[in-house]
Order: structure tokens, then C-alpha cells, then sequence
């Protein structure tokens, strides 16, 4: 485990590095990931003026959006149709190290950018961010990055049967857009259907964290949310070794 | 025991197919057509431990599908290989740390921002080389590569050549036991060639390593190589020495004679004329005939020089790529 994470903050640099070459291009990726957050602020604000927590919630989504962000469809899935993916076979430890200290290093970038526009936003929309909440607030926000990372790496390994794995990645981006808080927050879906967008991954992958730190969740509902991000991510996980072991065997029988 | 050992060894790859035109293109969408591809035909060969191996062949002979098997990124269609005691595509820890795969096409794969010191401080890290020996090897490694003044500089600001050396260097600073290189003097300048040549040389020489070397320029298989296997369609056409290649493949000898009164009429009565000139000529006989040959033209001319050579290495595989092995 030790050699484990020293691998990672060893890809997690050179990535770091290797980002910093076009970090114009990261000012232009943080503000696209930027606009649903601040187009949902603006159009909930105005929905429902006056109606508090919306400001927060939505300030925290653009952190969590940031914290979370998932590229694989162009580092993973890209690197499997050039062919780079055979280099990463030829090393000595995990497959995924490459990819994950990629994504990692992506996020810090996003998160380096986006903090001049998050300080604004405090400042601006009037922020009222409890401490205690935002601590529990931390660690769904660890659990939901590391779900979407590997859901985001699952679909993205579908490079290794089509030509269409950024369509793939893309539908799964449009999920969470959807159904993930982004475009409403799941404490406004109709009665009907709050719990079944409380239930799916999508939430627990962006609207949870941020959910508890606007303070919007009761103890319970806040227990139910861990819950759910425990277990999408132990099947998420499961899936995308399965996808993966599946993945690699075509890869290696078909040609690098 | 072999550090490579290769039996019945097949590939069989299925590529898509349609025929031309927008109909066809839109009737793939529904229904594909594959085409079965044997990129190897039951290969078996061996070699042993610290040999250097030129593995040749035509485009399409099968020769980086081979090396993708033995390094483990392909998994054959069927038969059996043994790298250092590893069957190579359970891609197990061990077994990636004690192997190295260069490609000349891409020497160095990651991010061209880091320079090439930080890029080899992460091979250390990757590979688990103790600081002692990463010192000793780098430095030896330097001293046949002249990192020196590379080693600061970005990836992405080298040339070819140093983007070769650096490959070079990042690939056996760990010391693998076994070289896959593939293309290794592709693009490069003549210094530069002969740089890799030598380098290769010595390293093999010094550290014992097993090397399979593929390459178009006869002069790398000449220059670094005794043993030859030569892959043709995906089958082996030929496994032995260098010096015996010509001799099984090339059913003519070169014969030059050099004359003193400069004339000849004739030289085509002696065999077919390679090249020419005043009083010299270069002729491609065939094996058998030329005892004869010899004999006839050392009586009927005035000859100050002759030589019977084996054909260049060359010549003779540009006629085996041509028109395969009789």
C-alpha cells in the first residue's frame, strides 16, 4: 500500500507537470466545468428567490464539480486508440496508476484555477457555510470523487470494443448533469421521485457533499447518503475490475 | 537453460472488412464482415542467455506481433513462450521489472515537460532501484551514451537521436535482463547509428543481457548480431548464423575479376552481369557453377585479381522481401 501511494504522488507529479505545459487550456476546461453550477445558481435563485441554502448549495457544487471532474474518455480512452496503452501494460504495478494520477492532477489544476471564482462567488452570492457541516461535508466529498473517477474509468474503458467511447463517457456525464444535483438539486425533484435520485450513484458522485455542507440534510438523511456512496462505489468498483480483466483480454487478443 | 524459449507459438488477429464506397460503409453498421488475419504461424525457436538475436523479416512478417507476446502485451491464439522462466502475458511484477521493450519509432513514452534526469529518478522509483546502483548504472550508462549534457533538458525539446540515447538509457537504467528492441536506429543519423550500434554491443557484452533485435538496416543485424531468425509470412524461414544466411538463401555467389588488358568481350558467357567496369566486373553465378566459372576464366583471360564472395546481406534480403523464400 506504502509502495502503492508513493507511485501515485510520483504520476500525480509528473501529470502535475505535464498539465502545467497547457495550462491556458486548464483556464478554459475549469470555466466549461464552472457553467452548470453557476447557470443552476441563477436560475434557482430567481425560481425560488429567497429560499435559503440555494447560494451555498450551489457555491459547493461548483467545488465538489471541480474536486471531482473526470477526463478518462480523453487520457484513458485516447490512449488506448493511439496505441500509448501498451506502455502502460509494460510497467511493474497497477494499470490504473497512470490514469488515476492523471485525474488527480487534473482536479488539483481545476481546483488551483477555479479558486479566484469560488472567492468571488462567497463574496457575491452571500455564502453561509457552517464549519461542522462542511467537515462532514469532506470525506462524501473523497467517496464521491473516487466514484466518479471510477465510473467515469469504467465507461471510458469501452475504448478497449469501440470507436465510441467518448459517446459513452459523454451519456454518462449527461446522467450526472441530470440526475446528479447539477441541474436541480435533489431536495427539489417531486416527492416521487426524491428518493430514487437519492438512491443513484449520480447523487453520491456530485449533489451529496454538497447537500450536507449547505446543511440541507437531516442526521438521518446524511447516514442514508454515506450509506449509498459505500455501496455504489464497492459495485462500481467491482464493475470496472470486471470490465477491465474482460477489457485487457480483448486488448491482448486483438492487438496493442 | 533458455532465456527465451518459443514453441508452436500463434497469433491469429480478426480485422474488419467491407468493400468501398458509402453503401458498403453504411451496411457495416449492421452487419460487419471479418477477415481472419495469421499474423504468426506456430513459431517455435530459442535463445540463450546473453545472446543477441536479429529477428528480421518484411513489413506484415509478424515480427512486432511476436515482440508484443514475448514483452506481454499480446496474448497468443495459441502455443507457448517462457521469458526468464515467465510465461510473458500474465504480465507478472516480477517479470515486467526484469524486461525492457524500446521501440525506435517511440523511445520514450510520458510527459515531454519533465527532463530526462526527472524522468529516469521515476524509472528509479517505478523499477525500485536502490540509489547506490542507479548511480553506478546511470554513470555507466552515461559514459556509453554521453547523457551528460541531455540530462537537464526537456523530453520535448530533443532531437531524434537524443530522444534515443535518453529511451536507451530510461529503458536499462534497471538493468532488464532481456531487450526487446524494435526499430532501434529508425530515422537516426549515421554518428547516431553507430552510437546505438555500439552501445548495444557493449551493453549486451557487459551485462549478459539476452537481446532480440528487429531492424530493416542489415547493417544493425550484421553489425550486433550472429544469430539470425527470420520471419516470413509468420513462419520461420530461416534459424541459424549470420554467416549461413547467404549460403541457404542466396542460390548465387558474387564473383570479381579484375583483368590486365582492361577488355573483355564478353562477361556475360561467364554469368549475369552485376556491375562493370574497364577491366573489372562483378558476376552473379550460381553456387554450383562456380568451381567452373573460376576455372574457365582464370584459363581463357589474363586475370590479376579474383574473389568469390557471399552476396551482400543486403542484396539478399531485399531478394527474400521481393519474392520470399524459395
Amino acid at each position: 500500500m506504502r509502495r502503492l501511494m508513493r507511485l501515485l504522488s510520483a504520476y500525480v507529479w509528473r501529470q502535475f507537470l505535464e498539465v502545467m505545459a497547457w495550462r491556458e487550456f486548464v483556464v478554459t476546461l475549469t470555466i466549461n466545468q464552472a457553467i452548470t453550477p453557476l447557470l443552476g445558481l441563477a436560475v434557482w435563485s430567481a425560481a425560488l428567490p429567497g429560499r435559503s441554502g440555494i447560494s451555498t448549495y450551489y457555491v459547493a457544487l461548483l467545488v465538489v464539480q471541480l474536486m471531482t471532474v473526470s477526463y478518462e474518455h480523453h487520457t484513458l480512452s485516447n490512449g488506448i486508440y493511439a496505441g500509448e496503452f501498451s506502455n502502460d501494460l509494460l510497467k511493474p504495478h497497477a494499470t490504473v496508476l497512470p490514469t488515476l494520477g492523471m485525474n488527480v492532477a487534473m482536479r488539483i489544476w481545476h481546483l488551483l484555477v477555479g479558486i479566484p471564482l469560488i472567492a468571488a462567488l462567497v463574496l457575491v452570492v452571500g455564502v453561509s457555510l457552517d464549519a461542522r457541516h462542511s467537515l462532514l461535508a469532506v470525506p462524501a466529498l473523497v467517496l464521491a470523487a473516487a466514484l466518479r473517477f471510477v465510473f467515469t474509468y469504467a465507461l471510458a474503458l469501452s475504448a478497449l470494443w469501440t470507436q465510441q467511447a467518448h459517446w459513452v463517457v459523454g451519456f454518462g456525464e449527461t446522467l450526472i448533469f441530470l440526475l446528479g444535483g447539477s441541474a436541480a438539486p435533489i431536495t427539489l425533484f417531486p416527492e416521487g421521485v426524491r428518493p430514487l435520485g437519492a438512491a443513484l450513484p449520480f447523487r453520491a458522485m456530485l449533489g451529496f457533499p454538497a447537500e450536507i455542507a449547505s446543511g440541507s440534510l437531516s442526521g438521518a438523511e446524511v447516514l442514508a447518503g454515506y450509506g449509498w456512496q459505500v455501496l455504489w462505489l464497492g459495485a462500481l468498483t467491482a464493475t470496472a475490475a470486471v470490465v477491465w480483466r474482460s477489457g485487457v483480454r480483448r486488448y491482448t487478443a486483438v492487438g496493442g | 537453460m533458455s532465456a527465451i524459449s518459443v514453441r508452436d507459438l500463434s497469433m491469429t488477429y480478426r480485422a474488419p472488412v467491407r468493400e468501398g464506397g458509402l453503401r458498403a460503409a453504411v451496411a457495416s453498421l449492421v452487419r460487419r464482415r471479418y477477415r481472419e488475419i495469421r499474423a504468426v504461424r506456430e513459431i517455435s525457436f530459442e535463445v540463450g542467455p546473453g545472446e543477441v538475436v536479429g529477428f528480421i523479416g518484411p513489413n506484415g512478417a509478424g515480427k512486432t506481433t511476436t515482440l508484443k507476446m514475448l514483452s506481454g502485451i499480446l496474448h497468443p491464439t495459441d502455443g507457448e513462450a517462457r521469458v526468464l522462466g515467465f510465461v510473458p502475458w500474465r504480465r507478472e511484477r516480477e517479470y515486467l521489472r526484469r524486461i525492457a521493450m524500446i521501440r525506435g519509432s517511440q523511445p520514450i513514452g510520458g510527459p515531454p515537460e519533465l527532463t530526462v534526469m526527472d524522468s529516469l529518478r521515476f524509472q528509479q522509483l517505478i523499477y525500485e532501484v536502490q540509489d547506490e546502483e542507479f548511480k553506478r548504472n546511470l554513470s555507466e550508462l552515461d559514459e556509453m551514451l554521453d547523457l551528460g549534457s541531455l540530462l537537464e533538458r526537456q523530453i520535448r525539446a530533443l532531437s531524434l537521436g537524443e530522444r534515443m540515447r535518453s529511451g536507451l538509457a530510461l529503458a536499462l537504467v534497471y538493468r532488464p535482463r532481456v531487450l526487446f528492441l524494435d526499430e532501434p536506429t529508425i530515422g537516426l543519423d549515421v554518428s547516431a547509428v553507430q552510437m546505438i550500434r555500439s552501445f548495444v554491443a557493449t551493453y549486451s557484452r557487459e551485462t549478459e543481457a539476452t537481446v532480440l533485435l528487429t531492424s530493416h538496416y542489415m547493417a544493425d543485424v550484421e553489425t550486433l548480431c550472429r544469430r539470425i531468425v527470420l520471419i516470413d509470412h509468420g513462419c520461420i524461414a530461416y534459424d541459424g548464423d549470420l554467416m549461413g544466411l547467404s549460403a541457404t538463401l542466396s542460390p548465387y555467389k558474387l564473383v570479381r575479376v579484375a583483368v590486365s588488358d582492361g577488355a573483355c568481350g564478353d562477361w556475360s558467357r561467364y554469368g549475369e552481369v552485376v556491375e562493370s567496369e574497364p577491366g573489372r566486373v562483378s558476376l552473379r553465378v550460381g553456387r554450383q557453377d562456380v568451381p567452373a566459372v573460376t576455372a574457365r576464366v582464370l584459363a581463357e583471360l589474363s586475370v590479376v585479381d579474383l574473389a568469390v564472395e557471399e552476396p551482400p546481406l543486403e542484396s539478399v534480403m531485399d531478394r527474400v522481401y521481393r519474392e520470399g523464400v524459395a
